[in-house]
């Protein structure tokens, strides 16, 4: 999903123009008083004009390791990292590291200077100490040049900013390591090596995610639903050694959005019968659900079955209201009933939401329900975007 | 005081217009000059200061390079390995195209970091578009005010001189400051994303430097030394003050020199205000006297005689200060210019009015007015009211102090040479002796006023017959009041001939300097004039078809840059040029050979004077500079005269630079041709060779020369405009004593002409007499001005810039002295020949 992620997204890039903040912690202080409204900010980068940038008309071949590097034509881009973690005390932790690319112009110029670019890269970094109760978030934002960020290259699998970085070790895509650091103190770390335990999920119609209703107005995207993940996290002083599993959301695509949309909310699960699920519902202005939202469902063996927005139902159970005064749902009922599952939805810590240049939640949560009665478990990650102001 | 002694006070200035305004002016003109100068100063030393200081922004350290900056990689190394709070920057001095000589401060940022470290840099903004502006080549933000001045809109496009050629920039979008160092700062910025700049300045590849931002707390000695060793060799971390320190310490002689000049032109207003002082006190001998014998007190004498003082040097003081701040910003303009031809871009285009700056015109001058009346006001009271009254008494006992004042004019003359002898490189100490020597020089001029009078009886009587004798003895007889007067215009005459001489020296001994060391026949140099220390350079490949050609004996090659070292900034010259080329350097100390010897084979540098004097080197002392293979040291092999750089420069040959830097720009060719070539042929079929490249300039050793004379004059421009204030107040100073002197003595005339002189011989008297007194002060200012040049140059030029200036004292600057010193007196003569001689015996008798 995500194809609306272009918008917010992107706005989210203008945000950090604006504000020139190097580091998330960092206070927006710089924001000055001559900005003008968001809205014209949204125009002036996202706003419309697509003319030059390839478009998601109609499904494509995906090729790999190829697919994993970026698409340059394209407007926006995203490699999406999020899991679940565990020490060998049995501590939890979640986890999120993700590489957004943004290109601010649609033709390349031959120039001279290696800083020379019109890619942008933005990452967002974030760790949630369950017991704890504690969550952390951080962000890196640097042109696609010079070496400061970027994505592909020699490796089969690449994408860094700055220190952060998703690359392959050795001449196939995986194993891949994960790194990032907060530079602040207490130092906040994660290193992990990731192994692919299932096969590539292409979404919506063989990987075309059709978010609205033009043609072009969809997006590339493919999933990496099952990954195995084993490595070290730093909490401070502390470093401690993990185990557990991740989900990979890759997607590009050009095109803006349908009108009427505000956000989304979106939730991958990982059940514990090694079978995955992913949904989303597009939030209108009016409080309706867009009907073109979707979702899939991957069996152990990795074939899908696509769900459609009438084949799943999303309750809210609870909410919870952020120090911002921003108010988000913070409990959820799915019903499948084609699949027969019945699922509830946790947060594992309440707040989680990224304090970044632009603000949204994203969190790890616990799931439990039924399948047919049985009672199934598993983890999954929800990300809610457009409550913030 | 009481009303009576106001009153009396009053009617005395009433009485005396002339005599007052023109003191007021005197004083005026001194506090403009002292004021301008420091306002000037101030305002580009503050100007300097803000713009570092606004565009470093938060920034508290760089690090930087050497000669061509660093490596962009460093940059990125350090920042992919996690350093916070750093900024890489790529810029340079451009100029606009449109040769209004206008100049911009090129920045190249990277919009992502840089807000981090300066408020001013570019962010969202509604005229903006951060995306152009990274990925337009020459996409521009500026200041609102600077857009303004150029009349540029978003969109518009402006053409700037880089590296020699032109390139269009396009405005973007513009920037308000958020605060007053902001505004400074963005004053003459062109602002453009890192690529553009690199691609401009063609330094791809390189940053000028990176700066960042270290917490200033007890962690920054281990931070620093931390990040110094992750730095590849040849880069450093310094500190951002220490860079505008050592800035501005290469501008403080200069500016301190300024100061000194206008203080004399002060040293000059005292006199006069002491000369008018003294004269108000012998005016009115006898109505002090007859004050003092109704029961006036002294103190209430003291005190009457100094409120005159303080009304005339507050008067003059605003008034001076009010011209100050007008003649400052046209001083500004030629400190600024001269700052720029000597030393680094500044741009100043407004005068900053400290409350010092006004506040030290004030002091000086009511201060100075109250010394300078303090000596007339005590012997206004001292003597017995009898005595005061007696006119004869005071002209005895002005004889009398006659040999007092000789006695302590000779003491400070000593004292100024013991300054001198002091083995010190103060400055202040070297200004200090300059005025003793002045002041006690000024103390024996009543004495050597006799002397002269008595010398030139005879000829006087010869050539102008009785009334030749009576204006003679006139001047001897008076002396309490034309001593002075003497005096004032002897030094303010000495102060332009030691002026004049020192700037003439210097322009011959630079003029015969350029003779030698323009040894080539041809100079080849990049176009853009202005250009210091090798901002721009030349292609090194045309070296080859230069030297390919039969006509061509060798060509030397010149590269000039700025590296870091212990010792601060130094200027360092990679010399390669064949021996011919070398022993055309003069060598202050060491053996030509045996230096080219050392230079050639053993890695040796040569330095140049200033450099030896201000760093105490000599042959066998070592340099060490930071190059890019770490911190080497250089060993000294000879030490030349240079007057190119008042801070000196290291040359080494271009093989053992090659070594240690890695650089290979020239910023000059010299040629040096077979004997009996055509140059101009040369130059055309060279051109012609080369392809035509406007941003190259080829010159012959002789247009050189011109040019760099032109600069020089340039820089003394404003040396000249000082020295030409000073013979203002010096004329106004003469016009004032002797127009008193004169009109003081319309009694004695009224006698005269009562006892049958014409008219025609009153004018001639008074002409006479204001004559001999212009010649006197003229003779007696040779010496001085002679003296005061000596100081100048050996003294005060050493110590501030560590050249060596042969002396030269041209007939002319003495003659004009003379003709100065007469020209005034007889001119402040006219007026008072003319009311003298139309005054009626009886009228003027009756003044009695």
């Amino acid at each position: 999903m995500r194809h609306i992620a272009i918008r917010w997204r992107t706005f989210g890039l203008i945000c950090v123009l604006l504000s020139g903040c190097d580091d998330g912690s960092l206070p927006p202080t710089t924001t000055t008083t001559t900005s003008p409204p968001p809205a014209s900010a949204v125009e002036t980068m996202a706003g419309g004009d697509t003319a030059g940038y390839r478009a998601a008309i109609e499904p494509r071949e995906f090729i790999f390791p190829s697919d994993h590097g970026p698409h340059p034509d394209f407007r926006s881009e995203w490699w999406y990292f999020t899991g679940h973690l565990e020490s060998d005390d049995g501590e939890r932790f979640g986890y999120q590291l993700t590489f957004f690319r943004q290109a601010l112009a649609p033709q390349a110029q031959t120039r001279s200077s290696s800083w020379a670019t019109r890619q942008l890269y933005l990452a967002h970094f974030a760790l949630t100490d369950v017991e704890a109760d504690v969550f952390h978030s951080f962000e890196r934002l640097s042109r696609g040049a010079a070496g400061l960020a970027g994505a592909g290259g020699n490796r089969p699998f690449r994408v860094w900013v700055e220190d952060w970085s998703a690359e392959s070790i050795g001449v196939e895509a995986f194993p891949l390591r994960l790194r990032a650091t907060s530079r602040e103190s207490p130092t906040i770390a994660l290193d992990l090596t990731l192994e692919k335990h299932k096969p590539v999920v292409l979404q919506g119609d063989r990987g075309l995610s059709q978010k609205g209703e033009g043609a072009g107005d969809a997006s590339y995207y493919y999933s990496l639903t099952r990954i195995a993940a084993r490595g070290t996290i730093r909490l401070g002083d502390r470093s401690v050694p993990v185990t557990g599993i991740s989900w990979l959301d890759r997607e590009w695509s050009t095109s803006a959005l349908g009108k009427g949309q505000i956000g989304w909310d979106w939730f991958s699960i990982q059940l514990d019968d090694q079978r995955e699920l992913m949904l989303f519902q597009l939030r209108r202005a009016d409080g309706s659900i867009d009907p073109i939202s979707h979702g899939v469902l991957v069996a152990v063996d990795g074939s899908t079955r696509s769900l459609r927005y009438q084949d799943y139902s999303i309750e809210v159970t609870a909410t919870w209201r952020s120090r911002h005064g921003t108010v988000y749902p913070s409990g959820w009922l799915l019903n499948i009933p084609t699949a027969s599952l019945a699922l509830e939805l946790a947060p594992l810590v309440a707040d989680q939401e990224l304090d970044v240049s632009f603000r949204y939640w994203e969190g790890a949560v616990s799931v439990g329900g039924t399948e047919n009665d049985k009672p199934v478990r598993g983890l999954g990650y929800v990300e809610l975007v457009g409550y913030a102001e | 005081m009481t009303p009576l002694l106001r009153r009396a006070s009053f009617r005395h200035l009433v009485r005396h217009p002339w005599l007052i305004g023109l003191s007021v002016l005197g004083v005026a003109v001194a506090v403009a000059v002292v004021v301008g100068i420091d306002l000037a100063n101030a305002s580009a030393k503050r100007a300097f200061q803000l713009s570092v200081e606004g565009i470093a922004g938060r920034a508290t350290h760089e690090i930087v390079g050497g000669p061509v900056g660093l490596r962009e990689s460093v940059y990125v190394d350090l920042r992919v390995q996690g350093l916070r709070n750093i900024s890489p920057i790529v810029e340079a001095t451009v100029a606009a195209a449109d040769d209004s000589g206008r100049t911009f401060q090129l920045l190249g940022i990277d919009l992502f970091v840089d807000p981090q470290l300066r408020s001013f840099t570019p962010r969202f903004d509604n005229s903006g578009d951060p995306a152009a502006f990274l990925t337009r080549p020459g996409g521009t933000y500026l200041g609102r005010e600077l857009a303004q001045q150029l009349n540029l809109a978003p969109g518009d496009h402006l053409e700037i001189r880089a590296a020699g050629v032109q390139r269009e920039l396009e405005v973007i979008g513009l920037l308000a400051p958020p605060d007053q160092l902001s505004r400074q700062a963005l004053r003459d910025l062109l602002i453009v994303d890192i690529s553009s700049a690199q691609e401009i300045l063609e330094k791809e590849g390189y940053l000028s430097r990176i700066d960042l931002i270290l917490p200033t707390d007890n962690t920054l000695a281990k931070r620093e030394a931390e990040l110094a060793t992750q730095l590849p060799a040849g880069v450093e971390l310094q500190s951002k003050s220490a860079r505008a320190g050592a800035l501005d310490q290469m501008t403080r002689a200069f500016r301190l020199n300024l100061s000194a000049l206008s203080l004399l032109a002060l040293l000059v207003g005292m006199f006069l205000i002491y000369n008018t002082m003294t004269f108000s006190v012998v005016q009115r001998r006898a109505l002090i006297g007859t004050l003092r014998a109704l029961g006036v007190t002294r103190r209430q004498v003291f005190s009457l005689i100094a409120a005159e003082a303080l009304v005339i040097g507050a008067t003059g003081s605003a008034l001076g200060i009010a011209a100050g701040i007008v003649l400052a910003q046209g001083l500004l303009t030629l400190v600024a210019q001269t700052i720029n031809d000597l030393y680094f871009a500044v741009s100043v285009t407004s005068v900053v009015i400290p409350t010092s700056g006004w506040l030290k015109g004030a002091l000086l001058g009511v201060g100075g007015t109250l010394l300078a009346c303090l000596k007339p006001a005590s012997e206004a009271t001292s003597a017995p009211p009898r005595q005061v009254l007696a006119r004869s008494e005071l002209e005895q006992k002005a004889r009398r102090e006659v040999t007092q004042a000789a006695a302590i004019g000779s003491g400070l003359l000593l004292m100024s040479a013991v300054l001198v002898a002091l083995p010190s490189k103060n400055l202040v100490l070297s200004f200090a002796a300059l005025f003793l020597f002045v002041i006690g020089f000024a103390a024996l001029v009543p004495s050597a006023t006799l002397g002269m009078l008595r010398l030139l009886k005879t000829p006087m009587r010869h050539g102008f017959g009785l009334l030749g004798v009576m204006a003679t003895r006139g001047v001897a007889t008076t002396l309490s009041r034309t001593g002075v007067a003497i005096a004032a215009l002897v030094i303010a005459v000495s102060v332009t001939i030691g002026v004049g001489v020192m700037v003439a020296s210097f322009r011959s001994t630079l003029i015969e300097w350029l003779e030698i060391t323009l040894a080539a026949d041809i100079y080849v140099a990049p176009a853009d004039p202005g250009s210091r220390g090798g901002a721009k350079t030349l292609d090194p490949t045309m070296l080859w078809t230069i030297e390919a050609d039969p006509r061509v004996a060798f060509a030397s090659t010149i590269r000039r840059v700025r590296v870091n070292s212990p010792l601060g900034p130094v200027l360092v010259g990679a010399l390669k040029t064949e021996k011919l080329g070398f022993t055309a350097y003069r060598f202050a100390q060491g053996d030509p050979d045996d230096a080219w010897q050392r230079f050639q084979h053993e890695e040796a540098a040569i330095i140049s004077e200033s450099f030896a004097y201000h760093k105490d080197l000599q042959i066998g002392s070592t340099v060490e500079l930071s190059t890019d293979r770490g911190p080497e040291t250089f060993e000294v092999a000879g030490v030349y005269y240079d007057y190119g750089s008042d801070q000196g420069v290291v040359t080494m040959s271009r093989a053992t630079y090659n070594r240690y830097w890695d650089d290979p720009a020239i910023f000059s060719i010299g040629i040096f041709t077979q004997p009996g070539v055509d140059r101009e042929r040369l130059i055309e079929d060279l051109r012609g060779r080369l392809g035509l490249q406007e941003n190259v300039r080829w010159v012959s050793n002789r247009d050189l020369r011109e040019a760099s004379l032109e600069i020089f004059d340039r820089t003394f421009v404003i040396t000249e405009v000082l020295r030409l204030l000073a013979v203002v107040v010096a004329f106004i100073g003469v016009l004032t004593a002797l127009m008193a002197l004169q009109l003081e003595r319309a009694r004695e005339f009224g006698v005269l002409r009562a006892s049958g002189l014409t008219p025609r011989q009153v004018w001639g008297l008074v002409t006479a007499q204001c004559g001999l007194m212009g010649w006197v002060a003229g003779v007696l200012s040779l010496p001085l001005g002679s003296g005061l040049a000596v100081l100048l140059i050996h003294i005060i030029n050493r110590r501030s810039f560590g050249w060596t200036l042969q002396m030269e004292l041209p007939l002319m600057v003495l003659l004009q002295a003379l003709a100065l010193a007469l020209g005034a007196a007889l001119m402040a003569g006219l007026y008072p020949a003319f009311r003298l001689s139309r005054a009626s015996p009886a009228l003027a008798l009756r003044e009695e």
